[in-house]
């Protein structure tokens, strides 16, 4: 069992969710109550990852943030180092892979707050920063922990964009599912299965509290009839 | 029609409001099959907006709220310019010196009672003004006994009957409109926008809170706009009233004239009724 690795994963993961919620909030919540045009190209651009293979991501990240390319020879010069194959860039590929993992889910839950208790709010005086946070983002807690479940699960698993990114590098760049792999091709059958065990403890786990959450809370379930 | 309409009806009454005048609408709407072209002038203290369902009361609500931008028109609350389609003028709701309650009883799932009832305390569109701690505790506490909710201060909005989630609504704009105004300065005050206030309240409890809620407004001079199609309830908030139809102004005037002779026809109809 490849603790540095362990250690790193779980750095990364949570690193990942802590920013990307950051980020996936005021995007949600913009994506949530825009539409036209602009709403369409952003949600497609958010959504991409889903459907293109991380290597295509991984590939392109690599190049950006290389000394082939403007942008790769400036992040060079902020950080002192490439970017590429550390765990700075790493973090940004995590990034950039899982937004549609936090994003998603607060998008729907934004979008389920019935628009009356938003104008209740604005007609009390209270400021659009204020509905958003008293208001808004209480009612769609449950899509909250969603987000974050969902961007941690999907972080710890990550194996493209970090084999493309980042390489293979001990203690900054191979996370579990890349010791796990290395573990395979040397043939280390008995330490590959206790790795492949703690991702599937790690999934089991978010799973479990997403759909396990919600139910214990008595109070979610029963804001349906609160409403008429 | 009645000559005071007239005068408010002229597309130029903007420029020539007079000092009295609380709020001045003059707007075009269209929404569904209802085209809205209301114009009149607020003047008294409580002004009912009487009408059949479906005949564009909400929607002047919203307006004036600032819920829905009008195609065409102004709505001139004092001194400001809430809405002027002409000069693209449009103030978003949480800044107007306005304060609403929709029909529907929206309280915070998540908030208790009282935590519902003291949501808009204090976020005057006028901060100099705002009042203190001590002032706004003890409004608090008179309208939440006004409206018979304050042994419910603790419950949650689901623990409530739905007479209760109604008298908490309407308790929690009239505190955010008295508040708004700060220590009862009159000019400037909140308008208070109600949308069928007592509509799920049975008459014992409208009789108690017509009177008190009158009395309790016209002190801390808060104007209100009220909507509704009851004429006993018209009468009993003997308002001002105006009357709309089809999305148009019919009449405005005291209750006595505009809606005389609806309730003589309404007492008939309870005479002539089975034995």
């Amino acid at each position: 069992m490849d603790f540095e690795a362990l250690w790193l994963t779980l750095r990364l993961a949570v690193g990942t969710t802590a920013i990307l919620l950051v980020i996936a909030l005021p995007l949600a919540w913009w994506i949530a109550a825009g539409h036209g045009a602009g709403r369409a190209f952003v949600q497609s651009i958010v959504a991409l990852p889903l459907v293109l293979p991380p290597t295509v991501l991984g590939f392109y990240l690599l190049i950006a943030m290389g000394p082939l390319t403007a942008p790769g020879r400036l992040l060079m010069r902020v950080f002192g180092h490439p970017l590429a194959f550390s765990f700075g860039g790493l973090l940004v590929g995590s990034i950039l892979y899982s937004l549609p993992f936090a994003v998603q889910p607060l998008v729907a839950g934004f979008q389920a707050v019935d628009r009356g208790f938003i104008e209740a709010a604005a007609g009390l005086g209270a400021n659009p920063a204020k509905v958003f946070a008293t208001v808004v983002l209480p009612m769609a807690r449950a899509s909250l922990l969603t987000s974050a479940v969902l961007t941690f699960t999907h972080t710890v698993g990550e194996f493209g964009v970090v084999l493309m990114l980042g390489g293979n590098i001990p203690g900054a760049t191979r996370t579990l599912s890349i010791s796990l792999y290395d573990l395979v091709q040397d043939g280390n059958y008995a330490a590959a299965n206790r790795t492949a065990l703690v991702l599937i403890g790690f999934a089991t786990m978010a799973l479990l509290t997403i759909y396990l959450l919600p139910s214990m809370r008595k109070t979610d379930g029963r804001q349906a009839d609160i409403v008429r | 029609m009645s000559d005071r309409l007239a005068s408010s009806n002229k597309p130029d009454s903007l420029s020539r409001r007079s000092p009295e005048q609380l709020l001045t609408v003059s707007i075009k709407h269209q929404v569904g099959a209802i085209s809205l072209d209301a114009s009149f002038a607020l003047t008294k203290p409580w002004t009912v907006l009487f009408g059949p369902s479906g005949s564009g009361k909400t929607t002047v609500l919203r307006a004036i709220a600032g819920f829905v931008r009008p195609d065409s028109g102004s709505i001139v609350r004092g001194e400001s310019v809430l809405v002027d389609r002409a000069s693209g003028v449009f103030v978003p709701p949480h800044l107007r010196p306005v304060r609403t309650t929709a029909q529907t009883a929206r309280l915070f799932p998540n908030m208790t009672v009282h935590s519902n009832v003291i949501y808009g305390v204090g976020r005057s569109a006028r901060p100099e003004n705002a009042g203190t701690t001590v002032d706004e505790i003890k409004i608090v506490d008179e309208i939440m006994s006004l409206f018979r909710i304050q042994q419910l201060t603790d419950r949650r909005p689901h623990q409530l009957s739905g007479g209760e989630r109604q008298r908490v609504s309407v308790a929690r704009a009239v505190v955010s409109a008295i508040t708004c105004q700060g220590a009862g300065q009159g000019d400037g005050a909140a308008l208070l926008l109600l949308d069928e206030p007592f509509s799920g309240l049975d008459y014992a409890m409208r009789d108690q809170l017509v009177d008190g809620l009158r009395e309790c407004l016209m002190r801390w001079k808060t104007p209100v706009l009220s909507v509704t199609h009851d004429v006993g309830e018209a009468f009993q908030l003997g308002a001002e009233v105006i009357r709309i139809a089809e999305g148009k102004i019919v009449q405005q005037g005291p209750v006595v004239d505009v809606l005389g002779e609806e309730r003589l026809r309404l007492m008939s109809q309870l005479r002539v009724g089975p034995s």
